[in-house]
């Protein structure tokens, strides 16, 4: 007989007076009710994933002498133990210490969210979902097309938020992903593909309503066959320095890669060396670091509909909506509550006054880390794709990533993309294939002049930003118009 | 075995589905996982993770479905609901347009060989004990941080289906120690790393003695900016493992091969591919690496050659592409393999190995490594801890950050000398659940005519 939502929160309650009782200063507890995933795939129209998931259980975190402990478990019979276990774990890790954690000023927060949805795919029967991505996949197939691929994801959380400051937090995730893809082999034998990811402006719903709504998904498959097509029949970009216009579909990895992961605050204090790597940027840089042109305006956004957007972090902060990047000068990072204190002792004042409410765990079996949210460039004031077409003399249009490969500290990178347009005196001229990009971060956000406008802002969704130990696969957005840099390296020399 | 209260669950459930005439495969994964996370000199993060995993799946002739169950797995009404509800996503399956391979298990398997208790109870204290012995044996020597992650803990593998009524299960415990010491102004990061099977293989004293060895290095020289072009590089064991496992991506996966889409598409077995001094398998039964005996459908795995003397042998199948391209699965449904590069001939240790290269880069460990083209196995990546330059074999000073577009069978057809001395490598994964994997590589390997397409101005 499982355990009622109502009793388990009674429990946890009683374990917060346990834990400050024994002299912690603060202790919280994510218990996932629901945590349902589906992925579907159909690999040239055979259905290669049809799976379903269901996870339920609970994570705690206590803080004790200034140190984190976690434990998790999926049997909600050992709450209590569960508890123990993290307090053991902090008072282990409390033998090498040195900086004591907070959480600042204590704060009480009651929240609820619900993400805007109209159908909820979870309610959508199995058959129908095969039977619209069975009409995408026969749109996909061309005597041209070698393979296809057409595939969707859906994730849906009923988490309730406790913690030992009173605060109480109803959250539930809802999560809508797919991706199609069309491959063939070019006259050098090199797979060659085109791709789309369901996308959107940021507005309207995230249920299965927006994976079928045409503009967003399907109505794109006819598109990247065609331009599959023109990539076979390209030559390979010729290297050399010219201005590269990054569409949203690049321009997102772009800013994912070399600022969102860069300015993760437990990056930056060195949390992650040993896995996912550190950052270029130091405390002390808060506030003074041109990180671009003063063309570069980012923020961490509260966008409508986004799976960076999740209403409460997971130590109950309501999500903010702040700059990180103002007219090029780095002001602001990825951060929770516990961290503040440590990075402004490290830069010597004050550079962080509040939380950036972007802690998130992926599941109720890991501790939340500092996680980028909605990583949004501004719209700027440089008109349309076409105006910023016009406006370039030798450059190319580069769209979807391929590969991409950063340096540890996110100084340096090295993307490929699916296709790149040739742009000659302000025009579109051609389509060339295997195009390369690679830079240094300060110097290539440097030279961004010309940011769309908001004909050109699109929201692109991230299903699997890999991070953390133990690791952490966690959704998230970017909002990204097209952007435009002078002079970057592109191409290969062999 | 596994424990029989779960076991008699499991068994009941696989019988119930045989009455029924139902197609069922079901799996369970258990782990008992402690990690703690160092940062700044300090422990960040101390984990503890108790998980049971069940995976049901169904076949019911061209139609397969799937379902799993992260949760205590406690009653018969649990695995009868997990059933049923992969039963569903059966009946509601797209037929495939070829015959779906059904999980059998060949033989009965009760292995517990790799499980130490001492390792998968090893206490936080110990660990936050060896790493304060670190930090206090080279903390005052410098304005340095230590950062890094131990993982350890255990993981049981069960596996049975309807098909008859063996039963696979494995348990094993493993741990991975990283710490890195960054040094704070010049953002150096260096790096010391320890795979186990079990406890008390390494101490504070080891892990202190061996940055120590690396520290004047960096103390000492500024950061070497080399130049852009082809070099000998000489690699150590976690950049060695890096390519190895890249070079299995692009050339090695029955899917890739068969679409053409791997650098070994036009090769069959007996092709010369790399240098003859290379010699790649999956080998389960190799003392150094974890050695999984089973495959998620069934097959005893047992040891594979891919390339054997620089000969092109064979690609792996896992069940799903054997059976789109009517092949023979070859034991590959799962995610930790056994992966060997068998040892060379070059002279013993690293000082030697450094001699004999001379000339070169060492690039002990890499970054972030992608592949633009499998079709031709180009792979980029950039150096990372630990890397210095060699000049007449002695190191002369530390290697800015360092990127290297190249391709597999580029660096492997370029050997000059592999180490007669192997080193195991945890590559384990934790991003879904525990799946112990090692790989067994030599302690160094140098290739000329390396490509390096980028540096950088700082580690």
């Amino acid at each position: 007989m499982a355990m009622k939502t109502e009793a388990i929160g009674s429990i946890i309650k009683a374990q917060f007076e346990r834990m400050l009782s024994a002299g912690c200063s603060f202790a919280d507890a994510r218990f996932y009710d629901e945590d349902r995933y589906q992925r579907v795939v159909l690999y040239d129209g055979n259905l290669e994933s049809n799976t379903s998931r269901y996870e339920r259980g609970i994570g705690v975190r206590v803080l004790k002498d200034g140190a984190w402990g976690f434990a998790a478990t999926a049997n909600l019979e050992a709450i209590p133990a569960c508890f123990d276990r993290a307090l053991a774990n902090a008072r282990a890790a409390a033998q090498l210490l040195g900086f004591q954690k907070d959480m600042g000023p204590a704060q009480t927060i009651k929240g609820r969210y619900r993400p805007p949805v109209e159908r909820d795919p979870f309610e959508v029967p199995l058959a129908e979902k095969l039977e619209f991505l069975k009409g995408i996949d026969t749109r996909l197939q061309d005597k041209t097309v070698a393979h296809r691929y057409v595939g969707a994801t859906f994730q849906r959380r009923r988490v309730n938020y406790q913690n030992s400051e009173g605060t109480e937090v109803d959250k539930w995730v809802l999560n809508t992903f797919g991706n199609m893809m069309v491959m063939t082999p070019d006259k050098q034998g090199r797979t060659q593909r085109r791709s789309l990811e369901l996308y959107g402006k940021g507005t309207g719903t995230r249920g299965y309503e927006w994976l079928t709504d045409p503009d967003w998904f399907s109505g794109h498959a006819e598109r990247i066959k065609q331009e599959l097509a023109q990539i076979v029949a390209a030559e390979p970009l010729p290297p050399g320095k010219r201005d590269v216009i990054l569409l949203p579909g690049q321009g997102f990895l772009q800013v994912h890669e070399t600022i969102g992961h860069a300015l993760e605050l437990d990056r930056i204090l060195g949390y992650e060396l040993s896995y996912a790597g550190g950052s270029h940027v130091r405390p002390e840089m808060i506030g003074k670091l041109r990180y671009g042109s003063e063309k570069l305006n980012c923020r961490s956004g509260v966008t409508d509909n986004s799976p960076g957007t999740f209403g409460y972090d997971d130590e109950g902060s309501a999500q903010r909506d702040y700059m990180l990047i103002d007219k090029g000068i780095l002001v602001g990072v990825l951060s929770c509550r516990a961290d503040l204190a440590e990075a402004n002792a490290k830069a010597g004042r004050t550079i962080v006054k509040q939380s950036g409410t972007a802690t998130r765990a992926c599941s109720f079996y890991r501790s939340p880390i500092d996680r980028m949210t909605n990583i949004n460039i501004d719209p700027g004031n440089d008109g349309t794709l076409e105006d910023i077409i016009k406006a370039t003399k030798d450059g190319v249009i580069l769209d979807v990533p391929v590969s991409w490969s950063i340096g540890s500290n996110r100084e340096h990178f090295h993307f490929g993309c699916e296709i790149a347009w040739e742009v000659k005196d302000g025009k579109r001229t051609k389509v060339y294939k295997n195009p390369t990009y690679q830079g240094h971060t300060l110097e290539f956000w440097g030279s961004l002049d010309m940011v769309g406008d908001q004909s050109t802002w699109e929201l692109r969704q991230v299903p699997n930003c890999g991070k953390g130990e133990p690791n952490q696969v966690m959704e998230l957005g970017h909002g990204i118009p097209v952007m435009r840099f002078r002079s970057v390296q592109t191409g290969e020399k062999e | 075995m596994l424990e029989s209260r779960i076991r008699d669950l499991l068994l009941a459930a696989r019988n119930s589905a045989r009455k029924k005439g139902i197609n069922a495969e079901l799996s369970l994964h258990r782990e008992k996982s402690s990690l703690i996370r160092l940062g700044n000199s300090s422990v960040a993060l101390s984990t503890f993770e108790e998980l049971t995993r069940l995976g049901v799946s169904v076949q019911d002739g061209r139609k397969v479905g799937s379902f799993s169950l992260t949760a205590d797995i406690t009653s018969q009404e649990q695995l009868q609901s997990a059933l049923a509800q992969a039963h569903e996503n059966c009946k509601a399956a797209l037929p495939k347009n070829y015959d779906p391979i059904f999980g059998t298990v060949e033989e009965a398997v009760d292995d517990s060989t790799g499980y130490d208790p001492a390792l998968e109870n090893l206490a936080p204290e110990a660990k936050t004990k060896l790493c304060a012995g670190v930090v206090k044996a080279l903390k005052p020597k410098g304005s340095y941080d230590f950062s890094g992650s131990w993982s350890s803990g255990s993981a049981e593998m069960y596996y049975i289906s309807t098909a008859n009524d063996n039963e696979a299960y494995r348990r094993l415990t493993d741990s991975r120690f990283v710490m890195v010491l960054k040094e704070q102004n010049r953002k150096w990061e260096l790096s010391v790393e320890r795979t186990a099977k079990r406890t008390g293989t390494f101490t504070a004293e080891d892990v202190a003695a061996e940055f120590a060895a690396l520290l004047p290095m960096y103390e000492k020289n500024e950061g070497f900016k080399t130049d852009i072009g082809r070099q000998r590089v000489m690699f150590g064991p976690q950049a060695i493992a890096e390519l190895v496992m890249l070079a299995i991506w692009g050339g090695f996966f029955g899917r890739w091969f068969e679409e053409k889409r791997a650098y070994t598409s036009s090769m069959k077995s007996g092709d010369k591919l790399f240098s003859e001094a290379v010699t790649i398998t999956d080998d389960p039964t190799h003392p150094d690496v974890f050695g999984m005996p089973f495959d998620f459908n069934g097959k005893i795995r047992r040891s594979f050659s891919l390339v054997e003397k620089g000969i092109f042998r064979g690609v792996l199948y896992d069940s799903l592409t054997a059976a789109r391209y009517k092949r023979q699965p070859t034991g590959h449904d799962l995610e930790n393999w056994d992966i060997v590069l068998a040892t060379g001939d070059g002279p013993a240790g690293i000082e030697s190995g450094r001699k004999l290269a001379a000339d070169a880069l060492y690039i002990p460990h890499l970054h972030y490594i992608h592949l633009p083209d499998p079709t031709k196995g180009m792979f980029t990546c950039s150096s990372r801890f630990n890397a210095m330059r060699l000049e007449k074999g002695e190191f002369t000073a530390p290697l800015f950050s360092t990127r290297v577009t190249d391709t597999s069978p580029n660096v492997f057809s370029n050997v000059v000398a592999i180490a007669p001395d192997s080193v195991t490598v945890n590559v384990s994964s934790t991003y879904g659940q525990r799946e112990p994997t090692a790989m067994s590589v030599p302690e160094y390997l140098v290739c000329d005519n390396v490509r390096i397409t980028d540096v950088a101005d700082s580690f």
